[in-house]
């Protein structure tokens, strides 16, 4: 049999495909008809950012997985539609898009983690209205903000609420709430715990293979079974030695940029941005940002998950709902809670914030080398990098407007590398 | 870097008077600082209404930014902004504005300088807005005041004809709950730290002198859509729009749009033109070419043609109109969704379809910059209307980025598409 590790890895290496349809309850085909046909297949939902609600998807029961981009396939075609100022990777999931590559969609949900993300959600709105040829699906914004004040989180809430509702009208059915929390609760404790294992010294995880942990495109509890016999396992894995470096900036959709440091002899114990690190949350409910903890809190009170639009069952969407349950009351203030004070993201973030993160995480993960990796079309890490190096007592190395997929690491093979 | 310049040649006596005033009035605003007064820098797509009501000298950041590059220093305040570690690739037009804020000689700058602000408002738009002015919010006796920047999922396409009256169906009331929550908390903390007060009635006359302010503009725009020969061009009209927008709220900024409508009028009236022989009327889209006004006019003696549009006019005369018997909802109404009128379509490219129909234009002149979004379909929908589009590719504050070429493949495409 192979190894957690290995079937992880090779989970992730079809990333961007949706995941297979499983007989598990949450993530499964959903078990009644949609719109009243028998036979009916499941939803299939792509989506795009890192402040996607995904537990209002695994609550809704459909497939669902994240879109990513692919630095080796022409994107031409995403650069005429979002033109060339925007950051590449959305460029490149537009054109993956078009051509079709994630096979069947049903809907895109997007949420305004960046502005590539917005802008891949007007060019997608636009483009169905004005080249209807294209025949993409149906596409939905989750518009979640960041500032830290009160007048966000209401707007937040109602967001999330409309949300739950489109969802609820997309599937015909009420959305379990609490059951698709507790499940990425518990997926996000296995994670931590994984991220602890990268941490180790020397490293259990390189930094190539935690991507592969964290995003292996899995149905929850197929990726919660994996994660259980990864930490299991723990014991078999490698050791890996070489320069521990924590990777500050822009996402990493792609294992590209980490292969090529890695490769170097080096090995990548942190991150921050939202395919690694920072999806590593507490959990819901906990209030805001926790690092990787197991957290106490859970899931707030009440909830929603009984009756729902349409079913006319008790409860339901209304009593959580915006107005009825106020602010913070349920399973969807909680979830608003969680992703308003996600992060903190390069692009969602102050530049003091980031530094104070930065700090924090590399003295944790006992890194000796901060390399600041900014995408060329991505500028928000660059506005960083002042900051953050004069919060570190490492070396610290800015890598400005690389390619998509590549770093040039010139600057990391000198020996005292620190540019400026 | 050798790029000719030209200096404009503008012959409207309230252009001229526009420029008079902004002069007296920075006088006028650097002696009320210095005598202790409190000062605030703004972005452009702030509530300014809140600060002319409290009385409050404030300036507008891409006003700065626009002046500054005229006076052809923009790139020493960017390599300012790179000494200090941050990327000079970035938001130029934010960043410019930044840059005089770390200059060692202030008074070095144009106009004796910009006095350093108290407090700063922006909106969180784009990804590095709000670290800019954060930044600056880090600077001794600087206060950094953030507002949201909220997204819509469905929106409908005709905003121009809903907004003056049905601005609650044009923009929502998500985006509009938030940011009249945002402005009533503004309120508050500008009294608690300026000491200054709110008064309701102020509050009402501002808002309705702004009304008939732009209402002036709406009557000016509908002159010069109609006359042939066009009585000037956009070189006239820009100063005499924007000048007196950065003063919106005032008797002087109402009377000067009403003089600058007669002064069109009596143009037209005795058959004044801005290129006697005027053979094409052009369009420019995008942020003025700030550090090359001069250029809008070279097409004139060599082809006839003439810039008769430009987004300025325009969308004083569409943009800023908002009636209501709620005057903080109204005035959320203006800004929660400003910059969607002009780079979010299907928003911005149905109007400007609409603004090239209203005015007989024969070609588009189209700045692309990296950062307004939305390009690619407003070139598509200007096209698919019938109208020829070149696109240029540059900076609006940021010389260097201009491609000497431009003149000349301008004039060939005039001669090849737009009089063919
Ligand atoms: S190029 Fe930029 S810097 Fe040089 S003059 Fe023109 S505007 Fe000023
Ligand atoms: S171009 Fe010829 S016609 Fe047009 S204004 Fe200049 S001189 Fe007069």
């Amino acid at each position: 049999m192979l190894t957690a590790l290995a079937a992880l890895e090779e989970a992730y290496a079809r990333r961007g495909v949706p995941p297979a349809a499983s007989k598990d309850r949450i993530d499964g085909p959903i078990d009644g008809p949609i719109d009243g046909r028998s036979g009916a297949r499941a939803l299939v939902v792509g989506y795009v950012g890192a402040d996607m609600p995904v537990e209002l998807l695994t609550a809704a029961g459909v497939r669902v997985f994240r879109l990513t981009g692919d630095p080796e396939s022409d994107f031409a075609l995403g650069d005429r539609y979002l033109g060339r100022g925007v950051d590449p990777v959305a460029r490149s999931v537009l054109a993956r898009l078009l051509a079709g590559s994630f096979g069947d969609l049903d809907r895109i949900v997007i949420s305004h983690d960046c502005e590539a993300s917005l802008r891949l959600f007007y060019a997608l709105r636009e483009l169905g209205r004005v080249e209807p040829g294209t025949a993409l699906p149906e596409v939905y914004l989750v518009d979640i903000l960041h500032l830290p004040h009160r007048t966000t989180a209401r707007y937040n809430r109602r967001r999330i609420g409309e949300f739950a509702a489109r969802l609820e009208a997309w599937t015909g059915r009420p959305l379990d709430v609490a059951g698709a929390v507790a499940a990425h609760d518990e997926r996000r404790r296995l994670l931590a715990a994984a991220a602890e294992l990268r941490r180790a010294v020397p490293a259990r995880l390189t930094g190539r293979q935690f991507l592969a942990v964290a995003n292996a495109p899995l149905p929850v509890h197929e990726h919660i079974v994996l994660l259980e016999r990864l930490l299991a396992e723990a014991g078999r894995l490698d050791e890996h030695a070489g320069r521990r470096v924590f990777l500050s900036g822009s996402d990493h959709d792609t294992p590209h940029v980490y292969e090529a440091i890695e490769r170097e002899g080096h090995v990548i114990v942190g991150e921050d941005h939202s395919f690694g690190d920072l999806s590593v949350t507490g959990p819901v409910g906990a209030g805001g940002l926790g690092t990787g903890g197991i957290g106490t809190g859970g899931l707030g009170t009440g909830g929603l998950g009984t009756g729902g639009i349409g079913t006319g069952g008790t409860g339901g969407l209304g009593t959580g709902g915006i107005g009825a349950g106020g602010l913070g009351t349920g399973a969807l203030g909680a979830l608003a809670e969680h992703y308003h004070y996600s992060g903190p993201t390069a692009h969602r973030a102050t530049a003091g914030e980031r530094a104070a993160y930065a700090a924090a995480a590399v003295r944790r993960c006992r890194a000796e080398l901060f390399v600041a990796y900014c995408r060329a079309g991505d500028e928000a890490p660059a506005w960083d990098f002042p900051a953050q190096r004069a919060a570190l007592d490492i070396p610290a190395v800015l890598l400005e407007r690389q390619e998509y997929g590549r770093a040039d690491l010139t600057a990391l093979r000198k020996e005292h590398p620190c540019p400026m | 870097m050798p790029h000719v310049r030209s200096r404009s040649v503008t012959s409207l006596a309230t252009a001229a008077e526009a420029g008079r005033h902004q002069r007296e009035w920075f006088a006028d605003l650097r002696r009320r600082v210095a005598g202790g007064e409190p000062f605030a820098l703004l972005n452009a797509d702030v509530p300014h209404e809140i600060f002319r009501t409290m009385d409050i000298p404030y300036a507008v950041s891409q006003w700065w930014a626009s002046l500054v590059t005229a006076k052809q220093r923009s790139v020493h305040y960017l390599e300012l902004v790179r000494q200090r570690g941050y990327p000079d690739y970035s938001e130029q037009y934010n960043s410019v504005t930044l840059g005089s804020a770390f200059d060692p000689e202030p008074e070095a700058g144009p106009w004796g300088g910009l006095p350093k602000p108290n407090i700063v408002v922006g909106d969180a738009s784009g990804d590095v807005t709000r670290k800019i002015f954060d930044i600056w919010g880090h600077e001794p006796g600087v206060t950094f005041y953030p507002l949201e920047s909220a997204a819509e999922n469905d929106i409908p396409v005709n905003w121009w004809e809903l907004m003056p009256h049905r601005w609650e169906e044009a923009v929502g009331p998500a985006r509009l709950d938030l940011l009249t929550a945002e402005l009533e908390n503004l309120v508050r903390f500008l009294e608690t730290t300026t000491g200054r007060r709110f008064d309701e009635s102020r509050f009402r006359e501002v808002m309705a002198l702004v009304n008939e302010q732009e209402e002036w503009n709406r009557k000016t725009r509908a002159l010069i859509a109609h006359a042939r020969p066009s009585p000037l061009s956009v070189v006239d009209s820009i100063p005499s729009v924007m000048l007196p927008q950065w003063h919106r709220g005032t008797e002087w900024a109402r009377d000067i749009a009403k003089r600058f409508y007669e002064e069109v009028r009596d143009r037209v009236d005795a058959g004044q033109a801005a290129c006697p022989g005027e053979r094409a009327r052009l369009m420019w889209i995008g942020r003025g070419l700030w550090y090359d006004m001069g250029f809008y006019q070279r097409f004139q003696e060599k082809y006839g043609a003439v810039f008769v549009w430009s987004m300025y006019l325009a969308i004083a005369a569409d943009g800023y109109i908002r009636y209501g018997d709620d005057p903080m909802r109204a005035l959320a109404a203006r800004f929660a969704a400003f910059s969607d009128q002009l780079y979010t379509p299907p928003w911005s490219s149905e109007w400007y379809v609409k603004e090239a129909r209203l005015h007989g234009i024969d070609g588009v002149v189209h700045l692309v910059s990296d950062d307004p979004r939305g390009s690619y379909f407003t070139a598509r929908a200007l096209e698919a209307a019938g109208f020829p589009v070149i696109e240029i590719h540059a900076d609006n504050v940021d010389g260097r980025t201009f491609d000497d070429d431009v003149v000349e493949r301008l004039g060939q495409w005039l001669e090849n598409v737009v009089m063919a």
